[in-house]
């Protein structure tokens, strides 16, 4: 088992009332699982992925991330983990402008204090990968979406994650563009890491092995 | 990771050149400016203090009871000095000390230089360190000279100096003097100049004063023992005042003078020597007020403070468009510590860019400032390594401050608010219109300053003096020649000449002329069993006539009653002292029995300037006193042409003196220059208070009106007009402006009062000084403003929608 939450409950509170946006949420995930989370705007699509990226808190409830209880971790024990184990997507591929797609792809390794000669091993061996090599030295808007989002997905797996958190991924894309990352995924699962995509897509959905129905931040079927 | 840092903190500022133009440009010219204000107020405050026994040195000074009140005043009786060493225990050496000006011949050379009187104990007190010559005892001889190196260079060129003999004009008769020693320049942070240095017995009048214990001419610096305090020596003098200065306290004690504190009439006194550049005498004890160079500092800091002020602002404005990398960041696993080091690092940058030119400014600038604010600073004279650790302590503080700040908000926001690019909107608003209301009072305070200086500037220049100040040229008289003797060939040279309407001389200067030097000379005087004094003035014939002065009663000198050398005139603060029905019935003595018979009243006039109210004045007219100024007033047209013929009758009268002439207006505009210096100072301040804070002002108002961006979109879509929209922006910095104006205005006034009162004649402080201020700052804050709000009110709303 990769992660598991329980009895999640988040909320916000508004002119003295509670507004649930997520509420009493149970998921479990196991590791080479590809997940696409669906249901329409102000579900709680988002907020889900984001509790479980741990970069958004949660008020209520238990989360597990491989054998670590998320919710009484530290927030410096918190970046560690996900440092380490997931890697996101982003629609808006939120790519470092100043920053070419080399130092952008070199910068998550920074943060894990990867040394010289390795982040430069794993850089190329990603440009490699995705086909890249000769634009490495451009900025983020010398690039088409298609493009950017490929150094977006390149950026997530650079660090070998366990689990790649994908919103939207294919939301500012054309469908060719679409479809080409949605392929992407599929063979990356396949080399066993583990996908969770927020999506309006049905056809995209299609791609996961799960699909999970929110409406009001309740998980209505899956 | 510093690589990473600083190479997305160098894109990032070259992406926005014109905003990081204007953060550099205002960070270094700050720095530049506050560098070189500050070194001229450590230089200020660096006086006198290369004397290693400096901190035992005092300067011995009185204070008197009189019956018009306490008075002070450093001038002591030849007698005092020996007197004091013999009689009054704690003093381990004591010096006499008087400057005079003396013609030294050498050779064919004529040189005017400044000699100073000392005694042997005065090289063994003050760190003059020997270059050349004698080591040991200087002024051991009674003919031997002491010359600085420069003085030795002036006289002697390159050729040896120790061992030549000298010839000083001296009471009109050449006496010789051997070069005995050569020591160092005297710096130029020390307030005792002079150019040469002879032996006090040499002094022109010591022969007959040394003894006379109520004729003072000169200043005392004594050196206590160790272990004695100032206290124990103004209790040990008591008895030895009160025997040597008998006289003096009968008299007080007969004109209703009451005594002191300590039951006292004439007390001596000790100033540290070190304070001596800072004392002020004028009511009646030493004051020691370090205000100025102080001031100076604090118009540094209070600029260095806006421009960091600026940084701090426009670092956050800019921050809303570094969200998404933060948030990007913070989902790599970036920590908190980890992006404000980020965010430091980029301010490290810009500030050690910005030093570096504020240094290189201050490099470039500093000749200009030096004439500018009449100081002789240079890099040399602060940079001691104490001035270095503490300017890079403070840079130090500042960085950590400055860019600190912005970095640790930049670095605690939350992941996912800065994803969506979103600002919260918190408290740090406060701290930034506290920091702007700050700003802009500050900038209120230093434009109506310079206001008001400005004014009372304005006032003094252009208020009637009492004498005509703009035809009449004054020079010193500082040949070979008898003075009467110069003054009567120059009448005979000029004789004829239609521009010339007038030619007198006197023992004074009015003003400040070009050989910068000033004295007073006041007579006590016994009238009818009471002590008056009076400032006294040697003139020569048609001085009054020459200088416009206006007679109130009487008439002038004139060469056709013999009688007129034993006659004065006084001034009509003097006929009040008097007394009399009629003054011209009074008749005075000076020290000698002779009588005196006053002449002529003449109305006053501002002979000391406006800094001074107007004193009691007696004019003489005795030619065996010499005169040292003379005068020549000339018609106003060509005037130009008329001074230069001057110049060339005095060259042939004195062909080896040098012109000094200069006409009185220039004279006393030179008795402003502090004033002058101080209005240029507050001036340049506050423009650059302004610039600073309107670049501040700028940056916010990109701020506001990018964070207000879809509120200004819905407000059109609904109907708002431009003007509205305009308004409402606008509004909310004038309300800070407003703030700073209400602020500002009552300390500008608590100081402005302050500072006018030290002036006798000052203008009325009038609250306009500070609404056109307020006025000002309001009318550039909307400029400043203005422009970006109407562009953000006049956008598409469609446009301003979208990028939500």
């Amino acid at each position: 088992m990769l992660l598991q939450l329980n009895n999640i409950f988040k909320w916000v509170q508004q002119g003295g009332q509670r507004v649930f946006l997520l509420k009493d949420v149970n998921l479990k995930v196991e590791e080479g699982e590809f997940i696409s989370i669906m249901g329409p705007s102000g579900s709680g699509k988002s907020t889900l992925l984001n509790v479980i990226g741990m970069l958004d808190g949660f008020d209520e409830g238990e989360y597990n991330f491989l054998d670590e209880s998320v919710h009484t971790l530290k927030e410096k024990h918190r970046s560690e983990l996900y440092k380490q184990y997931i890697g996101f997507v982003f629609q808006a591929y939120h790519l470092i402008d100043e920053l070419t797609v080399y130092e952008n792809l070199e910068m998550p390794l920074l943060y894990k204090k990867v040394s010289g000669s390795e982040r430069k091993a794993m850089v190329a061996d990603m440009l490699d990968r995705f086909n890249i090599v000769g634009k490495k030295d451009l900025f983020p808007t010398q690039l088409s979406g298609g493009q950017q989002q490929l150094v977006g997905v390149a950026r997530a797996l650079i660090t070998k994650p366990k689990l790649i958190l994908a919103d939207e991924p294919t939301g500012n894309l054309n469908s060719q563009q679409g479809e080409d990352i949605m392929e992407l995924f599929k063979e990356l699962n396949n080399e066993g890491v583990t996908i969770i995509q927020v999506t309006h897509s049905e056809k995209n959905a299609g791609y996961g092995s799960r699909i999970i129905h929110l409406l009001d931040g309740r998980k209505i079927e899956g | 990771m510093l690589k990473n840092y600083l190479k997305i903190g160098w894109r990032n500022l070259m992406k926005d050149k014109t905003f990081t133009f204007l953060n550099v440009l205002g960070l270094s010219l700050a720095f530049g400016v506050a560098i070189l204000l500050a070194m001229a107020a450590f230089f200020d405050l660096s006086f006198d203090k290369f004397h290693e026994k400096g901190e035992h040195i005092y300067q011995v000074y009185y204070a008197e009871q009189t019956a018009k009140g306490s008075e002070a005043t450093v001038t002591s009786p030849m007698p005092l000095a020996p007197s004091l060493r013999e009689q009054v225990p704690g003093i381990a050496r004591i010096s006499r000390y008087d400057t005079q000006g003396h013609v030294t011949i050498y050779k064919e050379k004529e040189l005017n230089l400044s000699s100073l009187y000392a005694d042997q104990d005065f090289f063994e007190m003050f760190s003059f360190p020997v270059l050349k010559g004698n080591q040991q005892a200087l002024l051991s001889e009674k003919n031997g000279v002491v010359l600085t190196e420069r003085t030795a260079k002036k006289l002697f060129g390159e050729e040896e100096a120790v061992g030549k003999v000298i010839r000083l004009l001296v009471n009109g008769k050449e006496e010789p003097f051997t070069v005995s020693s050569v020591i160092e320049n005297i710096p130029p942070q020390s307030t005792m100049t002079f150019e040469l240095v002879l032996r006090f017995d040499n002094h022109p009048s010591y022969e007959a004063i040394k003894d006379n214990w109520g004729n003072r001419n000169h200043e005392v610096f004594a050196q206590l023992e160790k272990g004695v305090a100032t206290a124990d020596f103004e209790v040990a003098t008591r008895a030895f005042t009160n025997q040597h200065f008998n006289n003096f306290i009968e008299n007080a004690k007969r004109d209703g003078a009451r005594p002191d504190a300590g039951g006292e009439y004439k007390q001596l006194h000790l100033l540290p020597f070190q304070d001596r550049r800072f004392a002020n005498y004028s009511n009646g004890l030493a004051e020691v007020s370090r205000t100025y160079p102080y001031m100076i500092l604090g118009i540094a800091l209070l600029i260095l403070f806006i421009a960091c002020v600026n940084f701090i602002n426009m670092g956050i404005a800019k921050s809303s468009q570094r969200l998404k990398e933060i948030g990007m960041r913070k989902t790599l696993g970036a920590q908190k510590k980890q992006l404000f080091f980020q965010f430091w690092s980029e301010s490290l940058l810009v500030f050690l860019i910005s030093v570096l030119i504020g240094v290189a400014l201050s490099v470039l600038f500093l000749d200009s400032f030096k004439t500018l604010f009449r100081t002789a600073v240079s890099f040399e004279m602060v940079t001691t390594p104490l001035v270095i650790i503490g300017f890079l302590l403070v840079l130090l503080l500042i960085t950590i401050l400055v860019g600190g700040y912005p970095a640790l908000i930049l670095s605690r926001l939350g992941t996912i608010q800065s994803l969506k690019g979103k600002l919260e909107a918190s408290g740090k608003n406060r701290v930034r219109d506290f920091l702007m209301i700050l700003q802009f009072g500050i900038a209120i305070v230093l434009i109506s300053g310079t206001l008001v200086l400005w004014s009372q500037l304005e006032f003094m220049r252009n208020k009637d003096l009492g004498f005509n100040k703009e035809q009449v040229l004054a020079f010193p008289i500082d040949g070979k020649k008898d003075s009467y003797e110069a003054v009567r060939l120059l009448r005979e040279e000029l004789k004829g000449n239609p521009s010339i309407l007038g030619i007198s001389g006197s023992d004074n200067n009015l003003g400040l002329g070009k050989d910068g030097s000033s004295y007073t000379s006041i007579l006590g005087l016994e009238y009818k069993n009471r002590t008056i004094k009076t400032h006294m003035l040697v003139v020569d014939y048609d001085y009054v006539e020459t200088l416009d002065l206006n007679l109130a009663s009487g008439r002038s000198f004139s060469r056709q009653y013999s009688t007129d050398s034993l006659a004065v005139i006084i001034n009509e603060k003097m006929a009040k002292e008097l007394g009399e029905q009629d003054p011209l019935t009074a008749r005075i003595t000076m020290g000698d029995s002779t009588l005196y018979s006053v002449i002529g009243v003449m109305k006053d006039h501002h002979f000391q300037g406006l800094n001074r109210e107007i004193a009691p004045l007696t004019l003489f007219i005795k030619p065996d006193w010499d005169l040292y100024y003379a005068y020549v007033k000339i018609a106003p047209t060509n005037m130009m042409a008329t001074v230069d013929h001057i110049e060339s009758a005095w060259s042939r009268i004195e062909p080896n003196a040098t012109f000094l002439g200069s006409f009185l207006d220039e004279n006393m505009d030179r008795t402003f220059r502090r004033e002058k210096v101080m209005t240029t100072m507050i001036s340049s301040g506050s423009l650059l208070a302004i610039a600073l804070s309107c670049i501040g002002l700028f940056a916010i108002s990109l701020l506001v009106v990018a964070e207000r961006t879809k509120e200004i979109g819905v407000r059109k879509v609904v109907g708002a007009s431009i003007g509205s929209i305009t308004f409402m922006l606008t509004k909310d910095f004038l309300k800070l402006v407003l703030y700073a104006f209400l602020i500002a205005a009552p300390v500008a006034w608590w100081f402005m009062t302050k500072w006018l009162e030290s002036y006798p004649y000052r203008i009325d402080l009038s609250i306009w000084f500070f609404i056109g201020a307020g006025i000002l700052a309001v009318c550039i804050a909307l400029l400043t403003v203005g422009a970006k709000t109407m562009k953000a009110a006049m956008q598409n709303p469609v446009k301003s929608l979208r990028t939500e």
